[in-house]
């Protein structure tokens, strides 16, 4: 669109966090100021089953939430090394390792925390249409820690980001 | 071993141009290369490079990937070997202490995930998945956070297998845990797994891949006759065809995959389409969306911090972005395969927000009939469903109302013209298409629909004699009898806009034969007033006339000029209509629509696609004014 005025938006500001864990021990290894897009397919608005990764206000409420992808994994894959061989799973007794997310962060964020979601006690089942508000049970959301954001991402032009 | 077992030397963009911002970006670490072994490892990056950019969906989205490799010299070459799990005894000090042996199997290959995340990051901050590539030709690897490989013949299959969990959050698609004679494995629980690429869900209709199954492809498609064992029969239909497979994520019955095989099955076999999909959700929305030109766009604001935006791609795929206070624009992505909509001339599709955390989906599909999907905060995306067997006009816009929360009322045109209308109630489901008192659309027309309060109705649309006609439902009396909204003449594909300002009051907008633009009313006390043209506005020969009304004694008007520009004007009821004048410059196509969404009262939201086919957005707010136009894609 040729206009005499196009603006480009500048990135939403962002952290990156890398976090370390055994068992449900958690720690905040870095936090980093990232000139990153977070798409949505991290951050899907919905509340499946999961390791979560939460920006929170001053007051607690969740201003955005990004999956732990590869976090807290309880079993390792192994792989063949012959074609036509299955690739196999075992157990990891003590999870242990280490995870990265990127987050973006509001001017009000303040704290971080990882969240596990357990599955509600009544999900509805697979595609089937909502007969309204009531339908599905609320998964559980539960802290197994928490953080203060200590960096703000990248400064911004005041510009084109809304 | 540790980090004092050698250093990290630099690292080298070796793939992609993208910007890093906005890229899907690989970083591949060197763990057990001395200093003089880092041309081994600058090859092995090679060789991922050509293999990983050859892997259909990544060939694809190639503009979309930059790779780099970090050069970490460690004291010893190789990895620790432990003899207690068939290795040779080998140990060696490398940067990221990689050892073969984990849990007790030579092939399971890990490091120090820590160490290597830290050095991704400070080498590349914008990384989006790491990769440690092991100087020994010992077969090995390992996924996680951190994939790991080793320079054995095929094991960059285990990187790319891995990245399916790591970055696309795929499940694991064989049906067996250790390899089909554990216990425990024979039937999958109940319980719908999140994934998107496996599930127990049976039913066609429902089923979360079912925009990819053809009607001739039977569901299921593969059973297992044995749930003891792992069925290890050929497939009964040709390689590619999306089904329903019985035997995925670890259990041998219940858990289906979508296709027979699929790399999240079976190291070196390509990913299925559902997977394939998946990969370009992730990456695609890096990108910026070229739109079909003259689709309608449409916006849902389902509280006042958050928009989601629903577009027609130009190769008439479904697609969707949505943007929050809090995290700014996600970037664009298929709505449930997003291939509802192509039609000949690109069916829009419509929404609704009955509720904040659910959304409903409708539009005409390529064999024009009216499918839905819909988002639900639990539960997510649903497939497509089509409701009833409503043939329709080819590219016939399905317009919605929700009078309530749990109620639904749809509106189209069929395939001879007729107008006919549905609805949805939480406690009966759908109802059956019928004709609304007999109208029949003009070829090309829209139907519109408003609720002024819960149990009202008012239709609009352009009839045969191109003249706007009307008719309504109350719940007292049913359906009136279509009536002509004054003698004004109109384009045969007009839409009728129409706001309900407060619920005694219409305002409706259309586009005269001429082009010109005309407004009339309606109000409780003093009845419908005359057509009259709206300060000389002349708009692109199909251009769609959108009004939004951010006050009760306020309106706004958005269109594509003869020129192609775009053009707004608002009403104030103290200074009538202002002049047309052009926003920020933007530029539309021929015949294309401008999308307006007010979330609060002082800031107006625009979506069109602009000259050059990208869908572009710009925004008012009553502090800053108009902002300048921005392709739409992900912040």
């Amino acid at each position: 669109m040729p206009t005499s005025t196009a603006t480009q938006l500048t990135p939403h500001k962002a952290v990156r966090l890398i976090f370390e864990y055994e068992g449900d021990t958690v720690r905040l290894i870095s936090q980093q100021d990232v000139e990153m897009a977070v798409t949505g397919f991290d951050m899907p608005g919905v509340d499946h089953p999961g390791y979560y990764v939460d920006t929170r206000d001053a007051a607690g409420a969740t201003l955005a939430r990004v999956a732990a992808h590869g976090a807290f994994v309880g079993s390792a894959e192994v792989f063949p090394e012959r074609a036509g061989e299955p690739i196999t799973r075992v157990d990891v007794p003590t999870p242990k390792g280490a995870f990265t997310v990127i987050v973006p962060v509001a001017d009000n964020a303040n704290r971080i925390a990882v969240v596990k979601i357990a599955r509600g006690a009544a999900a509805p089942a697979p595609g089937t249409r909502d007969a309204g508000v009531a339908a599905a049970a609320p998964a559980v959301a539960q802290d197994i820690a928490s953080f203060p954001l200590t960096s703000k991402g990248q400064p911004t032009d005041s510009g084109g980001t809304k | 071993m540790s980090t004092s077992d050698g250093s990290v030397l630099g690292n080298a963009q070796i793939f992609g141009s993208a910007p890093r911002s906005r890229a899907f970006n690989v970083v591949m670490l060197a763990d057990g290369f001395t200093s003089a072994q880092q041309n081994d490892f600058n090859n092995a990056c090679a060789a991922f490079v050509t293999a990983f950019t050859a892997t259909p969906p990544f060939d694809e989205l190639r503009p979309a990937i930059n790779i780099f490799r970090v050069n970490v010299s460690s004291t010893d070459s190789g990895a620790d070997d432990p003899v207690a799990t068939g290795g040779t005894g080998a140990t060696a000090r490398t940067y990221f202490d990689s050892t073969f042996g984990t849990n007790g199997i030579r092939r399971l290959l890990t490091c120090n995930n820590t160490t290597a995340l830290t050095v991704a990051a400070a080498q590349i901050p914008e990384f989006t998945v790491s990769i440690v590539v092991v100087n020994s030709t010992v077969y090995g690897g390992s996924g996680g956070s951190v994939g790991t490989y080793s320079l054995a013949t095929g094991a960059t299959e285990i990187a790319i297998h891995e990245m399916g969990h790591t970055a696309f959050a795929l499940a694991d698609e064989y049906p067996y845990y250790a390899g089909g004679s554990e216990t425990g494995h024979d039937h999958h629980p109940a319980t719908e797994p999140t994934e998107p690429n496996v599930t127990i869900n049976t039913n066609r209709a429902t089923l979360k891949w079912n925009w990819a199954v053809a009607a001739a492809t039977a569901v299921p498609t593969m059973s297992n006759p044995s749930c003891g064992t792992v069925d290890s029969r050929p497939s009964p239909v040709p390689t590619g065809t999306v089904g329903l497979f019985e035997g995925a994520h670890y259990y041998h019955c219940g858990g289906f995959r979508p296709e027979y095989d699929c790399k999240m099955r079976n190291l070196g076999v390509p990913f299925c389409r559902i997977c394939r999909q998946v990969i370009w959700n992730r990456i695609g929305p890096l990108a910026t969306l070229p739109g079909r030109n003259r689709t309608p766009i449409n916006v849902v604001a389902r509280f006042p911090e958050h928009l989601d935006v629903f577009a027609v791609a130009n190769d008439g795929r479904t697609m969707s972005n949505w943007w929050d206070a809090s995290s700014g624009w996600a970037g664009w992505f298929h709505v449930s395969g997003g291939i509802a909509s192509p039609g000949n001339a690109g069916s829009p599709v419509t929404a609704v927000a009955r509720y904040a955390g659910h959304l409903d989906l409708f539009t005409v599909g390529t064999d024009n009939r009216v499918y839905s999907c819909f988002w639900d905060r639990a539960s997510g995306w649903s497939g497509w469903f089509t409701i009833g067997n409503q043939t329709c006009r080819p590219g016939s816009t399905v317009n919605v109302v929700s009078r309530y929360s749990d109620h639904l009322d749809l509106f189209t045109t069929a395939a001879d013209g007729k107008v006919v209308s549905t609805w949805w109630d939480a406690r009966s489901g759908w109802g059956t298409w019928f004709q609304i008192s007999g109208g029949v659309a003009a070829a090309g027309a829209t139907v519109t629909a408003i609720a002024r309060y819960p149990f009202h109705l008012d239709v609009f649309t352009v009839g045969t004699d191109n003249r706007v006609y009307s008719c309504w439902w109350d719940e007292r009396s049913g359906w009136s009898s279509w009536f002509p909204v004054g003698n004004q003449s109109c384009r045969p594909d007009s839409t009728v806009s129409v706001v309900a300002r407060f619920k005694d009051q219409l305002d409706l907008f259309t586009t005269a034969a001429d082009g010109k633009i005309v407004s009339t009313w309606w109000n409780a006390r003093s009845g419908w007033g005359s057509w009259f043209p709206v300060s000389g506005g002349v708009a692109s020969a199909g251009s769609p006339v959108t009004a939004i009304a951010r006050y009760s004694n306020h309106l706004d008007l958005f269109v594509i000029g003869t020129d192609n520009r775009i053009y707004s004007t608002w009403w104030h009821d103290t200074t009538g209509w202002a002049g047309w004048f052009n926003v920020s410059g933007g530029v539309g196509k021929p015949g294309g629509q401008v999308a307006a969404i007010s979330r609060v009262t002082e800031h107006i939201d625009l979506y069109t696609v602009g000259s050059d086919g990208l869908v572009y957005s710009t925004w008012w707010d009553g502090s800053g004014g108009w902002a300048g136009w921005f392709a739409l894609g992900v912040t």
